[in-house]
């Protein structure tokens, strides 16, 4: 299985980089108003196709991609009630500091776990290529967290249930 | 087959520039809402004027070479001339504007003077292009609207060297050729590849995208009888009406959002790719040539550098910023090796400019045979090219990084 | 009386483009799109019996079904290609998608990622569809990822 992780994340990658061709557009709709067209879906020509990356049924990745902004979800895997516990403790944490993430979005979109949103303004103030490295590594590292905090919650919980049985021990 | 002459103007992206006739002045806009006049002084370019007027974004600038007036457009839905005239107390030269009365109710997004700046036409995004021209009796610019068949923002424009035909590219993925033929204003053009007889708003050619995406840059060739646009699905067009016959070069790498014709049988395009790619052909077909951003040679610190510092500096402090958060948040045990954002060496890229171009003009030479081309960029740099110094574009594309 | 204020007057506006304007519709009906589809189907068996796969390819990869009626043709035409990326060797999967023409590889990249958006469905495969992804990518650049973000014409 680990060895599509890397194609996984190269798909990934290279549609993303191909989705980053953002550019500064005034609203079509609204007189004087600049907003991220990939979330108020008006003009049905300023938006592009939605991909899906795909490495099995339990982990994806959706890009919506638009004339001014992106929009990419993630489905991290969660193969049990533990991880599907933590996971949404988890995102749940980041998303309510979306502001200091800059590029999170508050609520997931439907159907994922986790979503950012990328507008012109980032893509202007930051390097786009170092964006991506922060996505992937983000994909990567997220993985790496759930599983080590399940860990620790079983090494807590064998700890607390040995410490609680010792006294019926004597 | 000199180097590309590199000057760092601001660490915020410049949306547009464009030089006066002698290229000592360069008026820019710093994706805000003032122009900002830089003068060339020896090797530097210095801030010596800024002009203040609009409301929001100055999407547009472009000043006309002979009579020495600036027009620009911005996304509050006006628009300004700048003249120069003494100033009655001081004596001194100062830019006055004039409003002109485009009638559009959205953001104006593209703007040029056409090849005898007695108008200028003005891209919307009202599905319309505003084209005006200067009524003398009421002392103020008027304007009359090419509309239909416009389905959508109108993204570029570009005149005919005849001063009445119009080409316009636009978000609803088509490029078209329109006639602006103002009655007071010109005189009847002679017969052209793209028809006779033509009266205002009469469309001359539409052509679409082959792949459907929003068409970023249009132009003309010197002649005026070949149409050239790029649009967002990483093509670019060549259009001979007489057919017509279309040359369509698919790309393999990011869109191009500008283009400028060099000669006649050849054209430079940039954008998202972060280099200037020159592509060269006729009547029998068209074809890639080659880059002039040498991404292979070792980047010297050559060229002046006067913020250059601050463009490298955003990179490291971004790096650095992601890094905090990341550590700043709770993640478990992380370990600080993490591999990502390891200082500097991977925060620029190998290409000159260090993010998408989005401007990209004739510097120097004759219409014909353009020797020097000036671009801008998102990074905030403005770069003079020679035209000739062309190097094949190798395997791997230098801002490129796949792994 | 009060319901004009509830209107959603964006819909009565009749200047805003709609989806389907912004590509040339598919010429043929479904009736024929599903024949062509089959027809193309039952050429690619015997290419694939016969061990030729770039022959396969070429056959499904010209004039496919695209737009929003012609449902039966697109899924039998993704079921036929996902049987020629799944019989296809990983060694000969890069001197294959170099010698296709850049509009198949376009549309190869489009029925990629359709692939890859429907996993479990059929003998969809995540790692082989991720295995050609990649090579084409070597192949045909980004540009070939972006056409598939900006063609209409979904397949």
């Amino acid at each position: 299985m680990s060895n599509t992780l890397r194609p996984y994340l190269a798909a990934v990658r290279s549609t993303l980089t191909a989705a980053l061709t953002l550019e500064n557009f005034s609203s079509q709709v609204v007189e004087r108003h600049n907003k991220p067209e990939v979330e108020v879906r008006g003009s049905k020509e300023v938006l592009l196709n939605p991909l899906t990356i795909s490495r099995n049924e339990n982990e994806r990745v959706l890009i919506e991609p638009s004339v001014n902004s992106i929009r990419l979800s993630i489905k991290i895997k969660q193969s049990d009630e533990i991880e599907r516990i933590i996971c949404h403790k988890f995102a749940r944490f980041m998303m309510q500091r979306a502001e200091s993430f800059i590029v999170l979005r508050r609520k997931p979109v439907p159907g994922y776990d986790i979503s950012f949103l990328i507008t012109n303004v980032h893509t202007e103030t930051m390097l786009k290529h170092k964006m991506v490295d922060f996505i992937i590594h983000f994909m990567e590292e997220v993985d790496k967290e759930i599983s080590e905090m399940k860990l620790s919650v079983n090494a807590r919980a064998r700890v607390v249930a040995e410490s609680y049985l010792t006294a019926f021990n004597s | 087959m000199s180097a590309p002459e590199i000057h760092s103007l601001s660490a915020t992206p410049i949306t547009s520039h464009s030089f006066n006739g002698d290229r000592s002045q360069v008026a820019v806009s710093l994706n805000s809402n003032d122009v900002t006049i830089y003068s060339r002084q020896g090797k530097d370019w210095n801030v010596t004027e800024t002009l203040s007027e609009h409301d929001k974004l100055i999407t547009s600038i472009d000043w006309a070479p002979n009579s020495n007036r600036i027009v620009t457009a911005s996304q509050d839905r006006n628009a300004y001339v700048w003249q120069e005239t003494p100033d009655p107390q001081t004596g001194k030269l100062v830019w006055k504007p004039t409003l002109v009365l485009l009638r559009i109710n959205r953001a104006a997004t593209f703007v040029r003077w056409s090849p005898n700046e007695d108008k200028f036409a003005v891209a919307t995004g009202a599905r319309a292009i505003a084209v005006c021209s200067y009524d003398s009796e009421n002392n103020w610019w008027v304007s009359r609207h090419l509309k239909k068949p416009i389905r959508s923002t109108v993204l570029s424009l570009d005149w005919h060297p005849n001063n009445v035909l119009l080409a316009a590219g636009s978000a609803d993925m088509k490029a078209r050729v329109f006639s602006a033929y103002i009655k007071d204003v010109d005189s009847r053009p002679p017969p052209s590849v793209w028809g006779e007889r033509l009266p205002f708003n009469t469309v001359c050619g539409e052509y679409g995208s082959p792949s459907g995406g929003w068409v970023h840059a249009v132009g003309f060739s010197p002649s005026g009888d070949v149409l050239a646009f790029a649009s967002h699905d990483s093509t670019i067009s060549i259009v001979y009406p007489s057919g017509p016959v279309i040359y369509t070069i698919k790309l393999n790498s990011l869109p191009y959002v500008t283009l400028s014709w060099t000669s006649e049988d050849s054209l430079i395009a940039a954008g998202h790719d972060c280099q200037p790619i020159v592509f060269s052909g006729s009547a029998g077909g068209w074809h890639l040539v080659g880059t002039l951003d040498d991404t292979s040679a070792a980047k010297q610190s050559g060229g002046t550098r006067g913020f250059g510092v601050a463009g490298s500096q955003v990179g490291r402090l971004n790096s650095a910023a992601f890094h905090t958060f990341r550590q700043a948040d709770s993640r478990g045990t992380s370990s600080p090796t993490s591999a990502a954002g390891s200082g500097s060496t991977d925060t620029e890229l190998l290409t000159v400019h260090q993010n998408t171009i989005t401007s990209i003009r004739p510097f120097s030479g004759t219409a014909d045979r353009v020797a020097q081309v000036s671009t801008t960029g998102v990074d905030g740099r403005l770069v003079i090219w020679d035209v000739n110094n062309v190097t094949e574009l190798t395997g791997k594309m230098g801002a490129l990084r796949l792994h | 009386m009060d319901n004009f204020r509830k209107i959603d007057i964006d819909q009565f506006d009749e200047d805003v483009l709609l989806e389907t304007e912004l590509y040339e519709p598919y010429p043929l009906d479904p009736a024929q799109a599903l024949d062509d589809a089959k027809q193309k189907a039952a050429a690619v068996r015997s290419s694939l019996s016969k061990g030729d796969i770039p022959g396969a390819l070429g056959t499904i990869l010209e004039g496919v079904p695209y737009g929003p009626n012609v449902e039966d043709a697109k899924t039998l035409t993704l079921q036929t290609l996902v049987t020629i990326l799944n019989s296809t060797k990983s060694s000969d999967v890069s001197n294959i998608v170099k010698a296709l023409s850049q509009d198949q590889q376009d549309t190869l990249m489009k029925y990629i990622y359709k692939g890859m958006g429907m996993p479990g469905w059929g003998d969809v495969s995540g790692s082989v569809l991720l295995g050609w992804h990649e090579k084409l990518t070597e192949a045909a650049g980004i540009g070939c990822i972006v056409r598939t973000l900006t063609d209409r014409r979904t397949v």
